[in-house]
């Protein structure tokens, strides 16, 4: 049994079994079981309202977990503290971009690199640790010019690129990005695509939500497709993408 | 009406363009507002002679030492607390109760004196803060913005009720009389100047602690939770142990600021730690600038002048002085709502 | 209507209450316990508590009402709200200072009158610019509409001024207003009554001459009534205070709330209003407690070792009327209806094509003249004070919280629930410990049931 786990656990870098969300009436999230595949880009669509930024709510512990558990690097979890989503190997982005608005891009890097522990935190100089990491990561998406200004006088393109740069600061297993590319301009969008697939060639494991056919043709491996709150599809993106269910019940032409 | 003034005001336009004189006033702003501060601070005290002067600086350190402290948990933290004349009270009345000497016996009513010296009470008030307010922190980091506002008013108003009726310990409105002067090494801090010259010290102290602690990746998570406390927790930060630090720390320092002003006064009664003044440090910290060190000090400094100012103002009977400089803070703060919410020299807006 | 009494999917919504259950259950029990025994240990003084309770309860609910109606409209704290009720006190004060000899002589203060004046003409004009101009613009000349309005607006400011260096006949001035009023309510009660899609001339006719006959007496009863004068100076505060609150509104909120990026913003704000205005007060009036001359029914009734003033009773009363007025308001108007969608969602009422600002800026008038209300009538029990107000607004709030922030039926029982609380709660302590049991309460109730007795929706 236990081989089997842990079997398990080399396999897939999450599963979630019986997962719910329960808004007043709504179920966002109803008894949800599905296992996203270690390494490579998997992708998640369905319609509006359908319960995707639901789920990495609840992954990264920003939405406590009705019922049912989520397997994460094949330990389970019944409770997701946000604060403990790191240490489970989890990092994030939102789909209305959240960043620190008063701080300057130099400060939101750093504040993700720093020691976590408030006495650690207390005795480390704020100017000096880890900057390496946070000028390699502000030249990647191309804000290094920017870092003195506060995050709040960005473009919105600039904005989803830090905070997208903000979670690649992260050193954990699996990211969810919500929406990356949405609402992007081309040539920031062709940005996001490289940071994605570079990161994939890292070995890390990658799950979007996106809206956008041709993106997923091309970048994902994996898809899950979702309607309120249930796994209507999954497998291989050009395989399901093909089936007439998923083409009548989401695409829709 | 105020929006429109704003983007036509020619003054906006002129500091706008890069490269001319207004450009660099604008870039500026804050080191001339300091320096400007500054010196009609000192013209002003020089000019009415150096009684005044040591008042003004006095009254100014223990507001500052406030503002600082204070600053750490509403201009870095965004925890906008009116509950911090509870913790000054606290390091208060710790002070008092402890140092008062058999003078206190001739007081009619008395209960009992411990005679410590004033730096042996000190660090016992600051940890009574301390603990308190680790305890209360536990209570309010449940509530955010405007509830938690609220709830820190409730507070506050708890407290004045605990140092007024809680009568073995307080003696309620009689007030606590003959609070020692520090003295250390035989030297006793009971002048005027020498006072000053002590609050001034632990004012550095306080500033210098309080750099530390903004200057560090403490002080950077703690913005963070300002600016999105979801945001920062998905990030592997617990929000609340970072609050609850900060929270007891500012205290803690609140606490040094009423042990040094019962110290001065030699006598405090519960009149000194009502809500009002907790609503002037808030407007002391907004005034002077949000999460800047160096605003909370001036604003401490135009707050006193504003107040001891009034007196100089010959029209204004004496009976209404109070009241008058209550509706021109009102007044102030109202304006620095509209116009510049990040006070004088502060870099953050509410 | 079971539906804004708290019922959420058919089940009674006190559910709320029991979202942490065994912290209720355990609550309530201590609740009950420590009333069964203070009951027991001295009937009398319980049955005095209990009226002391209902008493103060009554201005609570009636200060929680407004405060509930503005915050669930607009959601930010107002804590101008509590000068309302200062300023509604001190208008009663001003007006029937100017009779009695109080301490010093007259009270009269010419700054007061012009100020007031100044204030009614700025409400009069922004609501003939709001209401009438948008539709007389295009069948007269727009410039001789601004001319008259403006004409108007002064006319309004001066008389107002008036009417507040005359108070010896308030009566007779006022009463034509008050004529005019219930004319024009008599009028429209009966154009309700009679059915409005089937109007003719001849039920409109009846209408209007019920309406002026009433309206006239109304007018000719002010006028020989001289005692009347107090209870003129009531409207009048309360009408201050609206415009007030509605040019607090309008001329800054109103811009401070496009521009606010926290709530915090607009909090510390209006506190700086509060102080403002509270200052104000005390530099014209002093700082001191004042009485407001006594109201009719000050003789109490005994009964069972315990008294209550009739006045007291008509306070009681005169909540559930204020209470009744708005349930109606909100829940059987149209403009209640908006007021609802703005409360819910602005944005989305905006886009349906609600006028919001002008709603909200008539919602911060009724607040305000409910809160004045509260001022008045605890003034004419209790004494008036300048810092009064915000001990008001706290209490106010407390109560609203108590019972379920933003619904007006969760107002009413959370004033009634503090009033109790606060005077059971000082059953073996000094009564100077009732803030703290309030603030004690609020805490409670904000840590574990947050959403409050009676939810809003
Ligand atoms: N915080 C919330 N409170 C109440 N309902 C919510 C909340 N978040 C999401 N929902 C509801 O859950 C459903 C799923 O939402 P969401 O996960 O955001 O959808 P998607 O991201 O797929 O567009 C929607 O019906 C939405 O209204
Ligand atoms: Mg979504």
């Amino acid at each position: 049994m236990s081989s089997s786990a842990a079997e398990r656990g080399q396999e897939y870098a999450l599963e979630t079994k019986g997962l719910l969300k329960q808004f007043a009436s709504v179920k966002a999230i109803n008894h949800l079981t599905i296992a996203v595949p270690r390494g490579g880009i998997t992708s998640i669509v369905g319609p509006n309202g359908s319960g995707k930024s639901t789920l990495i709510n609840m992954l990264s512990g920003t939405l406590p977990i009705d019922e049912g558990m989520v397997v994460l690097d094949g330990t389970a979890l019944r409770v997701i503290k946000p604060y403990d989503s790191p240490s489970h190997g989890v990092t994030r982005t939102f789909q209305e971009v959240r960043l620190f608005d008063q701080m300057s891009l130099w400060d939101n890097m750093l504040v993700v690199l720093t020691k976590r522990n408030v006495l650690g935190a207390l005795l480390e100089r704020a100017g000096t640790a880890h900057s390496s990491r946070a000028q390699e990561l502000l030249e990647m998406v191309g804000l290094w010019d920017k870092r003195a200004a506060f995050a709040e006088e960005l473009s919105y393109g600039q904005r989803k690129l830090l905070e997208i740069a903000r979670a690649l600061a992260m050193d954990v297993k699996l990211y969810l990005f919500d929406e990356p590319f949405a609402g992007l301009f081309p040539a920031v969008l062709e940005k996001v695509k490289v940071l994605l697939q570079d990161l994939k060639k890292e070995g890390k494991t990658i799950i979007f939500i996106e809206h956008n056919m041709d993106l997923i043709r091309e970048l994902s491996d994996y898809i899950f497709v979702l309607d309120s709150g249930e796994l209507l599809a999954e497998g291989e993106v050009h395989e399901v993408l093909a089936r007439p269910e998923v083409i009548e019940a989401y695409l829709g032409t | 009406m105020i929006e429109k003034l704003k983007a036509v005001s020619p003054w906006r336009r002129f500091t706008a363009q890069p490269g001319n004189v207004g450009a660099a006033l604008r870039k500026n702003s804050q080191f001339l507002i300091t320096l400007a501060v500054i010196a009609l601070a000192a013209t002003f005290m020089l000019s009415q002679g150096s009684g005044f002067a040591v008042r003004v600086i006095q009254l100014s350190a223990i507001f500052a030492i406030l503002a600082v402290s204070l600053n750490l948990v509403i201009g870095y933290t965004g925890l906008l607390s009116l509950a911090h004349v509870g913790f000054f009270g606290i390091g208060a009345y710790s002070v008092a109760v402890l140092t008062t000497h058999p003078a206190y016996e001739q007081v009619p009513g008395h209960i009992r004196y411990f005679d410590w010296p004033f730096f042996a009470a000190l660090p016992v008030g600051m940890l009574v803060a301390g603990v308190v307010a680790l305890f209360v922190g536990g209570v309010l980091s449940r509530f955010r913005d405007d509830i938690f506002v609220l709830v820190t008013f409730g507070l506050a108003v708890i407290a004045h009720r605990v140092f007024l009726f809680w009568l073995p310990v307080t003696r309620g409105a009689f007030g606590i009389h003959a609070i020692e002067k520090p003295s250390i090494f035989g030297f006793v801090f009971d002048g005027k100047t020498e006072f000053m010259l002590l609050t001034l010290g632990f004012l550095a102290l306080v500033v210098f602690v309080s750099w530390l602690v903004v200057s560090s990746s403490f002080g950077r998570v703690l913005m963070a939770i300002r600016e999105d406390e979801g945001a920062i927790e998905v990030f592997g930060y617990k929000a609340r142990n970072y609050k609850l630090t900060i929270w007891v720390i500012s205290a803690m320092m609140a606490a040094v600021a009423g042990g040094l002003s019962a110290s001065e006064q030699t006598y405090i009664d519960p009149q000194s730690f009502v809500l009002l003044e907790s609503i002037f440090l808030v407007c002391i910290v907004i005034l002077g600038g949000l999460a800047s060190l160096v605003g909370s000090l001036l604003g401490a400094l135009v707050f006193v002048l504003l107040m001891e100012g009034m007196r100089f103002i010959d029209f204004i009977p004496d009976a209404l002085v109070g009241q008058g400089r209550l509706a021109i803070l009102g007044i102030l703060i109202v304006l620095l709502m509209v116009f510049r919410p990040q006070g004088l020299v502060g870099r953050y807006k509410l | 209507m079971l539906k804004y009494l708290g019922a959420r999917d058919g089940r009674w919504s006190v559910s709320g209450l029991l979202t942490q259950r065994s912290l209720s259950v355990l609550l309530i029990a201590g609740a009950v316990f420590y009333v069964v025994l203070i009951l027991a240990q001295d009937p009398q003084k319980f049955l005095q508590f209990t009226l002391n309770g209902i008493v103060i309860g009554a201005i609570y609910a009636m200060v929680a009402m407004g405060f509930t109606l503005v915050y669930g409209t607009v959601w930010f704290f107002d804590l101008s709200y509590g000068a309302m009720a200062t300023i509604g006190g001190y208008t009663v004060f001003y007006l029937s200072g100017q009779q009695r000899t109080i301490g010093r002589g007259s009270i009269h203060n010419t700054a007061v009158d012009i100020f007031v004046g100044a204030l009614v003409a700025g409400v009069v004009a922004w609501v003939l610019y709001t209401w009438l101009y948008p539709n007389l613009r295009n069948r007269f000349d727009r410039r001789l509409l601004l001319a008259s309005g403006f004409v108007l607006s002064i006319l309004a400011g001066g008389y107002t001024g008036f009417l507040l260096s005359q108070p010896l006949s308030l009566n007779l001035i006022f009463g034509p207003v008050v004529g005019v009023m219930v004319a024009i309510l008599a009028v429209w009660l009966l154009h309700l009554a009679l059915g409005r899609p089937k109007t003719t001339s001849l039920k409109m006719a009846v209408a209007a001459t019920v309406g002026l006959a009433l309206g006239a007496y109304t007018a000719l009863l002010l006028a020989v009534t001289p005692g009347a004068n107090l209870y003129l100076s009531w409207v009048v505060g309360a009408a201050i205070a609206g415009a007030t609150g509605l040019a607090l509104y309008r001329g800054l909120y109103f811009y401070l709330r496009r521009r606010a990026s926290s709530p915090l913003i607009m909090l510390v704000g209006s506190l700086g209003v509060l102080l403002t205005l509270t200052a104000l007060v005390s530099i014209v009036f002093s700082p001191d407690g004042r009485p407001l001359p006594p109201p009719f029914g000050e003789t109490p009734w005994r009964f069972w070792g315990a008294s209550i003033k009739p006045f007291q009773v008509f306070n009681i009363g005169f909540t559930f009327v204020v209470f009744a007025g708005l349930v109606l308001l909100l829940f059987r108007t149209s403009f209640g209806k908006a007021v609802r969608a703005i409360g819910d969602d602005e944005e989305v009422a905006r886009i349906v094509g609600i006028n919001a600002p002008v709603i909200i800026a008539v919602i911060f008038a009724l607040g305000a003249a409910i809160a004045a209300t509260g001022g008045i009538l605890l003034g004419e029990d209790l004494g008036i004070k300048p810092t009064n107000g915000l001990v008001l607004l706290l209490k106010g709030w407390v109560a609203a919280v108590v019972g379920g922030i933003g619904n007006i039926y969760g107002a009413i029982l959370g004033g009634f629930v503090l009033g109790m609380v606060e005077n059971y709660g000082v059953w073996f302590i000094p009564a100077a410990w009732k803030d703290a049991i309030a603030f004690g309460l609020l805490i409670l109730f904000l840590s574990f049931w947050s959403r409050g007795l009676l939810p809003r929706k």
